[in-house]
C-alpha cells in the first residue's frame, strides 16, 4: 500500500474548490475520493484523498518497503518522507536547473510538523536553491517559482510513482515572505477588531493566502474568507461579530 | 544542442508514458526560436495540463532562460 494523500481546497463553491484541489493534485476526479467539509454562501472547503493508485509499469518503486508488521497509516502519522522521495526531489530540481543552465545548488530537508494541519497532510519535502542572481527564478509574485516547484513535483511524482508534497525557495524568498505575510495578517485583524469594518489584503497566490488564513484561524475577533477568482483571489478578513 | 530544446525533452519525457515519440525541432529567426514538439495523441493532455498549467510552467521556464540574451521564445505543441 502507498501512502494515500490528502488535501483540502477552498473555493468559491463547492465545485470551484474541488476544481481547485484536483488541479493541485493534478489528478483526475475518478482518482480522488471528494469529502465536503463546509460549504458556506460564499466559500466550500472540500477534501480530496488521491485514491491507491496502480504504480507506472515502466516506474520502480526505489522506496524500501515499509515493515509489514507496521500498517501503512502508522507509517503516514510518523510524518516522515522517505529518504528515496527526498532525494528524488532534490535529483529532479537539481537536473531541472542544470538543463536551465542556472547555477545553482539545491538543499533538500524535511519539513517540521507546526500542527495538526501538517500532521494530517503527510509529509512535507522543502527544497531551498541556493546561488548568486536567482531573482529571474522567483518571477513576479513568486510566480516563476510556483511553476518551478509546480513542474518538479510532477516529475518526481511520475519518477517515484505517487504524489509528494513539496515545496520550493530560493534564498529563503518564502520563509521570508511568511514572515511578512503574519505580521501584516496580525496588524489587519487589530484594525478590523477596532474598526468592526472588513479589510480585504492585496490579491495573493494560493499558498500566501494559505499563510493568512492558518495565521488567523484561532484569532478570537476575526474569520478568514477567500474573494475573487485567479489572479485576482484575495483573503478578507471580517469581524466575528459581523453575520456572513 | 540548442539548450533550450534539451530543457523541454528533459521535461516532456518525464512526464509522458511514450518516451520514444518525443520530438522537439527547434526553429531559428535571428533572436527569436520557435520550438514545435510531438508527443503520442494519448500524451497531449499530460503536456499540456489542466487549463494549459503544464505548458505554461514549461513556457516560463523557456523564458527564464531567453531573458538572459534578451531574445524571444515560442513553445507550439502541435
Amino acid at each position: 500500500m502507498e501512502a494515500r494523500q490528502t488535501i483540502e481546497a477552498v473555493g468559491t463553491t463547492i465545485e470551484d474548490a474541488i476544481s481547485r484541489g484536483l488541479d493541485a493534485l493534478n489528478v483526475q476526479r475518478n482518482e480522488v475520493e471528494i469529502q465536503v467539509l463546509e460549504s458556506g454562501s460564499r466559500e466550500a472547503r472540500v477534501q480530496l484523498t488521491v485514491k491507491a493508485r496502480h504504480v507506472e509499469p515502466r516506474t520502480v518503486e526505489e522506496q524500501p518497503a515499509a515493515p509489514s508488521a507496521r500498517p501503512s497509516a502508522e507509517v503516514d502519522d510518523s510524518g516522515i518522507a522517505a529518504s528515496g522521495d527526498v532525494a528524488a526531489a532534490q535529483r529532479v530540481l537539481a537536473t531541472l536547473l542544470a538543463r536551465m543552465r542556472v547555477r545553482a545548488e539545491v538543499e533538500a530537508r524535511q519539513a517540521e510538523i507546526a500542527d495538526a494541519q501538517d500532521q494530517q497532510e503527510g509529509p512535507t519535502i522543502l527544497l531551498d536553491i541556493r546561488g548568486n542572481d536567482l531573482a529571474a527564478l522567483i518571477g513576479r509574485r513568486g510566480e516563476t517559482l510556483d511553476n518551478l516547484q509546480y513542474l518538479t513535483r510532477l516529475l518526481a511524482a511520475k519518477e517515484i510513482g505517487h504524489y509528494l508534497n513539496l515545496v520550493l525557495d530560493v534564498e529563503g524568498y518564502k520563509s521570508h515572505r511568511e514572515q511578512m505575510l503574519q505580521q501584516l495578517a496580525q496588524r489587519m485583524a487589530e484594525r478590523v477588531v477596532t474598526s468592526h469594518q472588513p479589510a480585504a489584503l492585496e490579491p495573493m497566490p494560493a499558498n500566501e493566502r494559505r499563510i493568512i488564513h492558518i495565521t488567523l484561524r484561532n484569532h478570537p475577533g476575526v474569520r478568514t474568507e477567500s474573494v475573487g477568482t485567479g489572479e485576482n483571489r484575495k483573503v478578507t478578513i471580517v469581524p466575528k461579530s459581523l453575520k456572513q | 544542442m540548442c539548450p533550450m530544446k534539451e530543457l523541454v525533452e528533459y521535461v516532456v519525457k518525464g512526464l509522458v508514458d511514450h518516451v520514444d515519440q518525443v520530438v522537439v525541432t527547434e526553429i531559428r529567426n535571428g533572436k527569436s526560436v520557435t520550438l514545435e514538439l510531438h508527443v503520442a495523441p494519448d500524451d497531449m493532455g499530460r503536456v499540456i495540463g489542466k487549463g494549459g498549467r503544464v505548458a505554461n510552467a514549461i513556457r516560463m521556464l523557456l523564458r527564464v532562460m531567453v531573458a538572459r540574451e534578451g531574445g524571444r521564445v515560442t513553445l507550439d505543441i502541435v
